[in-house]
């Protein structure tokens, strides 16, 4: 459910742009429905067929699900109800949508920081090159070429409140040992996990967006006095922003998403569970409840989809923004 | 340049075309069956009978793989496919809504009510299967309003198996452990002389309530009354495992075979699980393992959940008078009288028919302390029918805010009366 949301973005950015292209053209000549326009329109009769196969279909169905109220058995027959937005009233009034909200913001907002942050201060740090510089460089990236099956293990592994060896680790130091998977601590450790598993992306975009950043901007600003942090706010900063502002939509949307991760280690139970994962059990019947709830899930969806919708949109404004 | 536009206009009607057609394919959705196709199905049917069961950790080289193909009479080939016993029930909606089901799917008992009220399943008297002659406590959740859907290929159950060197060593006679008060007075010997205690399967979801079940029937708890004192007493049995570090915290998260997995570093005393570990449990080498009833409260041996698979004949809407053959001829096949115990003994599992497992019972001393334990178990899905699906998530839920309260009484009190007012 939640992977329909990145391409709804590429699909809504893209339409976006397009319209802005035609009002520009279309002001200069008139309108009229000429064999070159069929011939355009065959042109563009694969891209439609493909979006509207792959994009707005299960956009389509997902809201018309919403709408419907399917069980196992409307499923099968086909014969679900048209109950209107009485599953999204119901959704609403459940007493887990809250605070999985809540938890979904914490995870999104805590993840991105950390994940931003520490991505940029490593891309900035391998910006000089130094030896060893590339190999360290490619370590960096392992989060990213694990599969996530592999690392959950192994974070869950690491994390057993008994033996594991973070525990073992904090142990060295004097501190308690922490129940990292509970319902109350979960939130926090799928975060650190999926920090981790994140800081690869950030790093790799932003260090190609400090590749463009031309040497003789540095250069110059150093002959006028200016120091390394004056350097970073004055250059490095305002001339990455664009790559900044795309680094972080999709890491927006790729961790709004979330489920492997999280689902492996926790299976979304106590404070880990977020709209993604809740989305997922229901449509599934997974997790705690085997219960199937097609409507439920795809209200949550649908959630989703309008949350990423929207940075969509504020994206597009902030690109225009900075454009003027 | 007038060519090049003809030219365009092919290709542009050409691309329309495509378009148009492939639109016409998807909005088919596949609810009613093409006559072409139906032609080749009829044939289908008569030369291949599809299976889809939930042991995907057998593969096709496996002898289980080997037993179910050569099911097959003469002439007609069996196509297996495996998959999560989780997903198998989805796949198996989906397949029944696009008229395409296997002819005999093998189900995870609980699901079986759910499946036939969700009208999934055929009638065990449409398919032809014989039902008769399986232990009633075993056969239960077959049966769904009275219509018999299915049969159970074969039967397993939970008990305790403990390290016998561990016990030993500590002083405790695992005769003595016959209430819920001897097992945690044996838990506290054990863990004072250096030890870990108990390893089971908190993890959410159905895995973790089948584990529970024993001690939450043990109790005398009632899986309509999530909130009873009883209930709450399970609960706190557990929760209180955690608490004293008598079991291990990734309890919670833990799944039958990875608190097996913590059971054979051999520094566990006990372990709950299944008799489908009986046989590599005879043949450990670094210490011994030995079954034994799980106890209830009170004394006496728990009430255990049955656990194990259904075969069933998934509803048709094409040909359904082929596909229905081909399903009674496998199953009869599979649980027929002369089979049962090759069937069972194939999966690890004991015969669902009491003579018959009198016959395996004997043939493997491993198998005596299960013997009782089978014909005492209990269906899930018994008192509650399809609408053991959702008491089961509640009581999910009850046990994960249990486990997490590790041992404070009102924390477990209050996760088993939400999970009642759920």
């Amino acid at each position: 459910m939640g992977s329909v949301a990145p391409g709804a973005m590429a699909v809504s950015a893209g339409t976006g742009a397009r319209t802005r292209g035609d009002t520009a053209s279309g002001a200069r000549r008139p309108r009229r429905f000429g064999p070159s326009s069929w011939a355009a329109l065959g042109f563009l009769a694969p891209l439609l067929a493909y979006l509207l196969v792959l994009y707005v279909y299960p956009l389509v169905v997902n809201v018309s699900m919403s709408l419907h109220r399917f069980t196992r058995a409307t499923f099968v027959t086909g014969d679900a109800p048209f109950v209107g937005f009485d599953i999204y009233r119901e959704v609403f009034a459940m007493p887990q949508f809250w605070p999985t909200v809540r938890q979904t913001a914490v995870f999104v907002v805590v993840s991105l920081v950390f994940q931003y942050g520490i991505g940029l201060a490593l891309a900035v740090f391998f910006r000089r090159n130094f030896p060893l510089s590339g190999v360290l460089r490619g370590l960096f990236l392992v989060p990213w070429l694990l599969p996530i099956i592999v690392s959950a293990t192994t974070w869950q592994w690491m994390m057993d409140p008994d033996s594991g060896i973070l525990n073992r680790f904090l142990g060295l130091f004097g501190v308690d040992p922490v129940w990292w998977l509970n319902a109350h601590n979960s939130l926090m450790s799928v975060t650190i996990a999926n920090i981790w598993l994140g800081i690869p992306f950030n790093l790799v975009i932003l260090y190609s967006g400090l590749q463009n950043i031309p040497t003789d901007l540095y250069e110059a600003a150093s002959i006028d006095g200016a120091g390394p942090w004056r350097l970073f706010r004055s250059i490095t900063m305002p001339l990455l922003r664009p790559v900044s502002a795309i680094t972080l939509l999709l890491g927006f949307v790729y961790t709004l998403k979330v489920v492997d991760i999280i689902w492996i280690m926790t299976m979304g139970t106590g404070s880990s569970q977020t709209l993604a994962t809740w989305a997922y059990s229901m449509a599934f019947g997974k997790g705690a409840s085997a219960v199937i709830r097609y409507s439920e899930a795809s209200v949550v969806g649908t959630i989703l989809l309008v949350i990423a919708l929207v940075m969509g949109f504020v994206y597009i404004a902030v690109q225009r923004r900075q454009e003027r | 340049m007038r060519n090049s536009t003809t030219a365009r206009r092919c290709l542009a009607a050409t691309a329309a075309t495509i378009t148009i057609g492939a639109l016409a394919a998807c909005s088919g959705g596949g609810n009613e069956p093409a006559s072409t196709s139906a032609g080749t199905d009829t044939a289908a049917a008569l030369t291949t009978i599809t299976v889809w069961d939930p042991y995907p950790q057998y593969d096709d080289t496996s002898v289980w793989a080997g037993y179910v193909k050569a099911c097959a009479p003469s002439g007609i080939t069996v196509e297996r496919t495996s998959s999560a016993t989780s997903d198998l029930l989805n796949s198996l909606t989906t397949a029944v809504k696009e008229g395409n089901a296997p002819d005999v799917v093998i189900l995870d008992n609980p699901a079986v009510p759910e499946a036939a009220s969700s009208g999934l399943l055929a009638p065990a008297d449409e398919v032809g299967m014989d039902t008769t002659g399986f232990d009633a406590n075993l056969a239960g959740p077959g049966t769904v309003d009275g219509v018999s859907y299915g049969v159970p290929i074969g039967a397993n159950t939970l008990g305790l198996y403990y390290n016998k060197d561990i016990l030993d060593a500590a002083g405790v006679d695992p005769a003595s452990i016959t209430s819920w008060s001897t097992l945690n007075d044996a838990l506290a010997k054990v863990t004072a002389a250096g030890h870990s205690g108990i390893t089971f399967a908190g993890i959410s979801g159905e895995e973790g309530v089948f584990q529970f079940q024993p001690w939450f029937w043990g109790a005398k708890a009632d899986l309509s009354d999530l909130g009873s004192a009883n209930a709450i007493a399970a609960g706190q049995l557990v929760s209180d495992w955690i608490g004293k570090g008598y079991a291990p915290k990734s309890a919670l998260t833990d799944n039958q075979s990875a608190s097996w997995d913590l059971f054979l570093t051999g520094d566990y005393a006990f372990a709950e699980n299944g008799s489908w570990f009986a046989k590599a449990a005879s043949e450990l080498t670094d210490f011994t393992a030995v079954a034994m009833a799980l106890p209830g409260k009170d004394g006496g041996a728990a009430p255990v959940p049955t656990g194990g698979e259904f075969v069933l004949a998934p509803l048709q809407k094409n040909d359904a008078a082929a596909h229905y053959a081909n399903a009674a001829t496998l199953v009869n096949c599979l649980v027929g009288k002369d089979n049962q115990v090759k069937t069972a003994d194939a999966l690890g599992y004991f015969a669902a028919n009491a003579d018959q497992r009198a016959t395996q019972i004997a043939s493997d001393p491993i198998w005596k302390p299960w013997a009782s334990a089978i014909e005492a178990a209990r269906g899930r899905t018994t008192d509650l029918g399809a609408g053991y699906t959702a008491a089961s998530a509640a009581l999910s839920t009850a046990l994960q805010g249990a486990l997490n309260a590790a041992g404070d009484s009102a924390g477990v009190e209050s996760a088993f009366k939400a999970a009642a007012g759920s």
